[in-house]
């Protein structure tokens, strides 16, 4: 650690590992209750599981990439923190809010929640991931708007590298797209299609600058070649992002009362998303091959290979495969979509918050790697959790096709929940190996408690 | 020091560019005669096709690059222009 | 003799000119494009009819015209590229000056085109054929804009002298960019304007 500022990232890795936890369990609920339709009823239902899970995961990221700024950035800019005190105000008041949050959601029933939290003035609630009361989403504002004033300013005052800027307008854009989630038109079609410009432009616009600019610092530190290489790649795997992905929001308005123009639009530039993931996982291997040094860090060097590979697959590959309007006629809203969702939230956006951590949470400790025996730990925990997500994404694909057959292209298709019954076996497997999932997190978690001998920190 | 005389490259773009000038004119007056059909479309496919290679060898400097790069290239060339062909041929059918 | 090697631009042989990373944006676009061209071309072949007929109401002649610029401004390109080779940093930038102008030319007349259609009350919903020429045209057309943009910086940077004989990586990135842009509205004129 060069900068004592970045000591801020720390609590803010630490709580998203927890909220990590948090998700996990959530999800094996949820999972259970697809095959045990009225475990733990009334207690938690299944609308409540699901929000939960899903709600944590995103917040655990952003808590993620917070953290990851408040690292990067005055190591970045050579310059300490413009004021590491409100980094951590707004660390706590993010994480009271979002803990509040929760327990809203696990205590009190959803209408009531509405009704406590002036949903009426100002309605935003009851739309998927934006369920946050409007009180949690102004908060969430608030923490975001103190937060890139703090990092812009740290790196107004400091050097700027590429890295940090597109590190900046990832962030930013993070908060703008935001706002749509205080729109909310009562004429369906138009709420569903500003809808997606939080959360597609998120996912497949902004976040991916997060994604490259975060593996292109790992790799920098890790591989030691040259930034000038390392940025050149960045540029392009930033313009391609955002040339497939904008236009690619349109692979969402296919079938949703937008105009059929979409459907060409969608399936043409979605068609190309790939493309940046993949132009990911050849820099990531192309770096590590040219390194100039063997960094201690071998646990860090392999999650920043992992989210080459699995971004690719999850985000690109599996994201493909049902991005075409002709394929997606058939698989809209099926588990295909759920199959998507895991490999590419983990491969993109969990391992590279897991890789920045790996890197980073040693050093705030005081030292370059881990213990040897620590780090082999992590790279157990690696392969657990990643061999699993990718069974769980291969039993939902498996459950979807299922599902697309039985429902919708047999001859004598079946209602929804009578396929639900039909493809419960995949439910059965997907539920066990998410369990293996979280003996891997477990791991992982573990893995921060093994002692050894060390290097200090250069 | 002597000043370098003009590269070589200028006079064959020079006239690579006449070349593109008048083929141009050749498709215009192709579509101004309302022509059609499926040997006017692979003549004009033709040109087309030939048209993109002089830009790529020439202007963008391909035909002194590897095999690879050329090959490239000229697969996008034939693939796009056997898209278009094959895709015309369907629809005559 | 070797050391002074060391100072030029690193360029190996057989690989394209200009920034490497530049190729692949250009083959990522050519991709896009070549993915539009063969869904029009099977859009057509469902609907031979409708493009037949909606394709005369187009104006072929601004087509050609723009085509005609474009080949032109790319070789305005050529000789810029050709003038810094030799050292001649003000002859480059009044070349890159002059290509600039024709994409404003092209503009202009691209501009007249949409406005003409625009006007009669066409839009993407009009049909599938107008879909298709509306969008391609629209998206080469923020192409030319974006390859005006990359133009202008490398003029501005060849009038101030920061290219050499040795050091024109920069000039080279620009102009197969925008060689790429021409090459495109080639294939394109052709595809949408006349094949029938």
């Amino acid at each position: 650690m060069q900068y004592k500022s970045q000591a801020v990232a720390k609590p803010y890795f630490i709580a998203a590992i927890g909220l990590f936890v948090g998700q996990i369990l959530f999800g094996l609920i949820m999972g259970l209750q697809y095959v045990v339709g009225d475990f733990l009823f009334p207690a938690i239902p299944f609308n409540v599981a699901r929000m939960v899970h899903t709600n944590l995961l995103i917040v655990w990221l952003l808590f993620g990439f917070m953290g990851a700024a408040y690292y990067m950035i005055p190591e970045e800019s050579e310059s300490e923190l413009f004021s590491p005190k409100l980094a951590l105000a707004m660390f706590w008041i993010f994480l009271v809010a979002g803990a509040l949050t929760i327990v809203g959601y696990l205590t009190v029933p959803y209408a009531a929640l509405a009704k406590m939290t002036f949903n009426d003035l100002w309605p935003t609630m009851g739309r998927e991931f934006l369920e946050q009361p409007l009180i949690t989403k102004l908060g969430i504002v608030v923490v975001a708007l103190a937060f890139l004033f703090n990092i812009s300013l740290t790196i107004l005052k400091g050097r700027k590298t590429s890295i940090s800027l597109v590190l900046l307008l990832g962030l930013w854009g993070l908060a703008v797209f935001f706002l749509f989630s205080f729109y909310n038109p009562s004429n369906l079609v138009l709420d569903k299609y500003f809808w997606w410009w939080t959360v597609h432009l998120w996912v497949e616009g902004v976040w991916e600058l997060i994604l490259g600019s975060l593996l292109a610092f790992v790799l920098i530190k890790v591989t030691g070649v040259d930034r000038e290489i390392i940025e050149k790649w960045l540029y392009m795997i930033i313009a391609m992002t955002l040339i497939t992905g904008i236009i690619g929001t349109g692979h969402h308005y296919y079938w949703i009362g937008t105009p059929e123009y979409w459907q060409w639009f969608g399936s043409v530039f979605s068609a190309l998303e790939p493309i940046p993931f993949f132009m990911m996982t050849v820099f990531a291997f192309n770096m590590v091959n040219r390194r100039r040094r063997e960094h201690p860090n071998k646990a860090a060097t392999l999650w920043a290979l992992g989210t080459g590979v699995m971004s690719f697959l999850g985000a690109g590959v599996w994201g493909f495969l049902h991005t075409l309007a002709p394929v997606n006629f058939y698989t809209h809203g099926t588990q295909i979509t759920a199959a998507h969702g895991h490999m590419a939230f983990y491969g993109a956006y969990v391992m590279v918050v897991l890789t920045i951590i790996s890197y980073a949470m040693p050093m705030l400790r005081g030292r370059a790697a881990n213990s040897g025996k620590a780090q082999v730990m992590e790279m157990w925990a690696f392969w657990i959790m990643t061999v699993s997500i990718v069974f769980i994404t291969l039993f939902l694909t498996a459950a979807g096709i299922l599902q697309v057959w039985l429902q919708r292209v047999s001859t004598t298709p079946l209602g929804f929940m009578a396929a639900q019954d039909q493809v419960a076996l995949f439910y059965w497997l997907r539920e066990i190996t998410g369990v293996l999932f979280l003996v891997g997190l477990v791991t992982y978690v573990a893995s921060f408690f093994v002692g050894g001998e060390t290097k200090e920190a250069a | 020091m002597n000043k370098p005389s003009q590269p070589r490259f200028v006079r064959p773009c020079t006239l690579i560019w006449l070349t593109l000038i008048a083929l141009t004119g050749v498709t215009y007056s192709i579509g101004d005669a309302g022509l059609g059909g499926r040997n006017v479309m692979l003549l004009v496919l033709a040109i087309t096709l030939l048209k993109g290679q002089m830009i790529a060898g020439f202007f963008m400097g391909l035909r002194k690059t590897s095999l690879l790069w050329r090959a490239i290239m000229g697969g996008y060339l034939i693939i796009v222009g056997g898209m278009i062909a094959a895709a015309y041929l369907m629809g005559i059918n | 003799m070797t050391t002074q090697s060391l100072t030029i631009d690193a360029h190996e042989p057989g690989t394209p000119p200009g920034d490497l990373a530049i190729w692949f944006f250009i083959f990522a676009e050519l991709l896009a494009f070549g993915i539009f061209f063969g869904s029009y071309a099977f859009a057509r072949a469902h609907n031979v009819e409708l493009f037949n007929q909606s394709q005369l109401m187009l104006n072929r002649a601004s087509g050609a015209v723009n085509a005609l610029v474009l080949i032109t401004s790319s070789y305005f390109v050529v000789r810029a590229v050709a003038a810094i080779k030799q050292g001649l940093s003000r002859q480059c930038a009044n070349w890159l000056g002059a290509a600039i102008a024709l994409g404003g030319v092209f503009i202009v007349i691209k501009l007249f085109e949409f406005h003409a259609k625009f006007s009669a009350g066409i839009s993407l919903s009009t049909n599938t054929f107008y879909m298709f020429y509306l969008s391609l045209t629209i998206f080469h057309f923020m192409h030319v804009i974006l390859g005006m943009v990359i133009l202008a910086f490398v003029m501005a940077k060849a009038r101030s002298g920061g290219y050499s004989i040795e050091h024109h990586t920069g000039v080279e990135t620009g102009a197969s960019y925008w060689h790429m842009v021409d090459l495109v509205w080639i294939i394109l004129f052709p595809l949408v304007y006349v094949i029938r």
